[in-house]
């Protein structure tokens, strides 16, 4: 099988963030500003990434705009040809850093909300004014002429606002919204218990998003990233290990995933010392778990082995203990009950008090 | 029939080749004809403008043309690719 090449590159510019969202997807371990990249080095794997054939560059975080020399990342991913989308979560998107960032060629902003209500939206996101923050930055990006998505992440606290969301992203004037449930590793798996949904509260949001999408259609596009733990087959997480995304973290580890850190047994290459092609084509962590080759019982043979290659390694370590093993999310998993276990525990548990991020744990 | 101005919504593009549209998170392969028609949408063509433009350079009469545009447009609408 001819190798793919990655469509994306997930540039995690930094961990460092002004709020403390407990569902967030980074490592409990967080990379501090010392260790990062500098500007030069992501200017070089811009290009790296775009001779690869990546055609998306996604500069999240933490939160990019902690760093002050963005815009020259903006300016080297554009002249490398890569589409640039801003992850953000608006806090410090000032209008003078919203010119210089279209300036430098910005193709999409994509605002991250904590829900539709301020108070409890600031609550989630531990920091007071967000909301209100986010709302004037959204502005500023739609006067900009810049195409907007908003990004609501739903869990058990403001999943039953998800009308209100949806009328909010239009509201703010947003071309996309993603309702992204929690998905849980990082952070999100220490605050499972406070974030998990009931099976009803879930299916009620499906129902929404589906009618929402009918009437909205031309006008708003909705992307509804499913929970795992409600699906009967896992979703091919990254589009496979190795297969469409390459993300490199803040201090230059590349990784077929954002949360593959967190697996034991594995070391990453990093950018500082190896291009990206040659960490694509050849790095031990990045064969591990490509293609079909490595995959345990039920995968092997199996019809959906290239639809969603066996499904999430990390939640497979998360609920079975091996990395190795078919995602338990999939109903033919000799470990699915651990799913269903896990479900239960967490949504009859009274809900725990979150622990909100930040680095140094 | 209505005749109106598509354009890239905000934040699409075409890919440096041409062959493809970007949009956030998302790619669309263009086939040949595709990418005339989206190549011709500069934001003040009217449909039947691009229409006629494209007759010639097909050699194909332009009520053809114009069904194989709406056909297009409508669903790279429908998919928030382009915005009437
Ligand atoms: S999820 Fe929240 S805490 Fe984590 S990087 Fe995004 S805004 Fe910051
Ligand atoms: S057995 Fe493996 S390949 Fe088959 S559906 Fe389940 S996770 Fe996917």
């Amino acid at each position: 099988m001819s190798l793919p090449s990655p469509i994306g590159l997930l540039a995690e510019l930094t961990h460092r963030c002004p709020l403390g969202c407990p569902y967030c997807s980074n490592p409990i371990d967080l990379v501090r500003a010392s260790g990062e990249l500098d500007a030069r080095a992501w200017t070089r794997v811009m290009q790296e990434a775009a001779d690869l054939g990546a055609m998306h560059v996604h500069l999240s975080g933490g939160e990019p705009l902690t760093r002050n020399d963005l815009a020259e990342i903006v300016n080297a991913a554009n002249v490398a040809g890569l589409y640039t989308n801003l992850i953000t979560s608006a806090i410090g998107l000032t209008p003078q850093r919203l010119t210089e960032l279209k300036a430098a060629g910005l193709d999409h902003v994509q605002i991250s909300i904590q829900g539709a209500d301020p108070a409890r939206a600031d609550a989630v996101a531990h920091f007071k004014g967000a909301m209100k923050t986010k709302r004037e930055a959204a502005r500023h990006v739609v006067e900009e002429g810049l195409a907007l998505t908003i990004n609501a992440v739903v869990h058990r606290d403001n999943i039953r606002d998800l009308p209100q969301i949806i009328d909010l992203a239009q509201e703010w004037g947003a071309g996309r919204l993603e309702v992204a449930h929690v998905q849980y590793h990082g952070w999100a798996l220490a605050n499972r218990a406070g974030l998990m949904p009931s099976r009803d509260e879930f299916q009620t949001a499906a129902q929404v998003v589906e009618e929402a999408r009918e009437r909205l259609s031309g006008d708003l596009v909705i992307d509804h990233v499913i929970p795992d733990y409600y699906g009967e087959r896992p979703k091919a997480c990254m589009g496979g290990w190795g297969r469409q995304v390459i993300v490199v973290a803040p201090d230059g580890r590349a990784l077929p995933c954002h949360a593959a850190a967190s697996l034991p047994g594995l070391t990453f290459a990093n950018v500082k010392n190896k291009s990206l092609s040659e960490i694509w084509k050849d790095d031990a962590a990045f064969q591990r778990y490509r293609g079909t080759s490595w995959m345990p019982k039920p995968c092997q043979g199996c019809e959906r082995a290239e639809v969603d290659w066996g499904g999430c390694r990390c939640q497979a370590f998360a609920l079975a203990g091996d990395a190795s093993l078919t995602d338990p999310v999939c109903a033919l998993s000799p470990n699915h009950a651990t799913v269903a276990a896990a479900i239960a525990k967490d949504t009859a548990a009274p809900r725990a008090p979150y622990r909100f991020r930040r680095i140094g744990g | 029939m209505t005749d109106p101005t598509p354009k890239l919504a905000p934040g699409v593009r075409l890919h440096g080749d041409g062959s493809k549209l970007l949009a956030p998170e998302r790619i669309l392969e263009l086939d040949e004809i595709a990418q005339s028609i989206v190549r011709q949408m500069d934001g003040t063509k009217r449909v039947s403008d691009i229409a006629a433009a494209l007759s010639k350079e097909y050699n194909e009469r332009e009520s053809v043309i114009r069904k194989d545009i709406d056909a297009l447009i409508a669903d790279l609408a429908a998919k928030g690719y382009v915005k009437l």
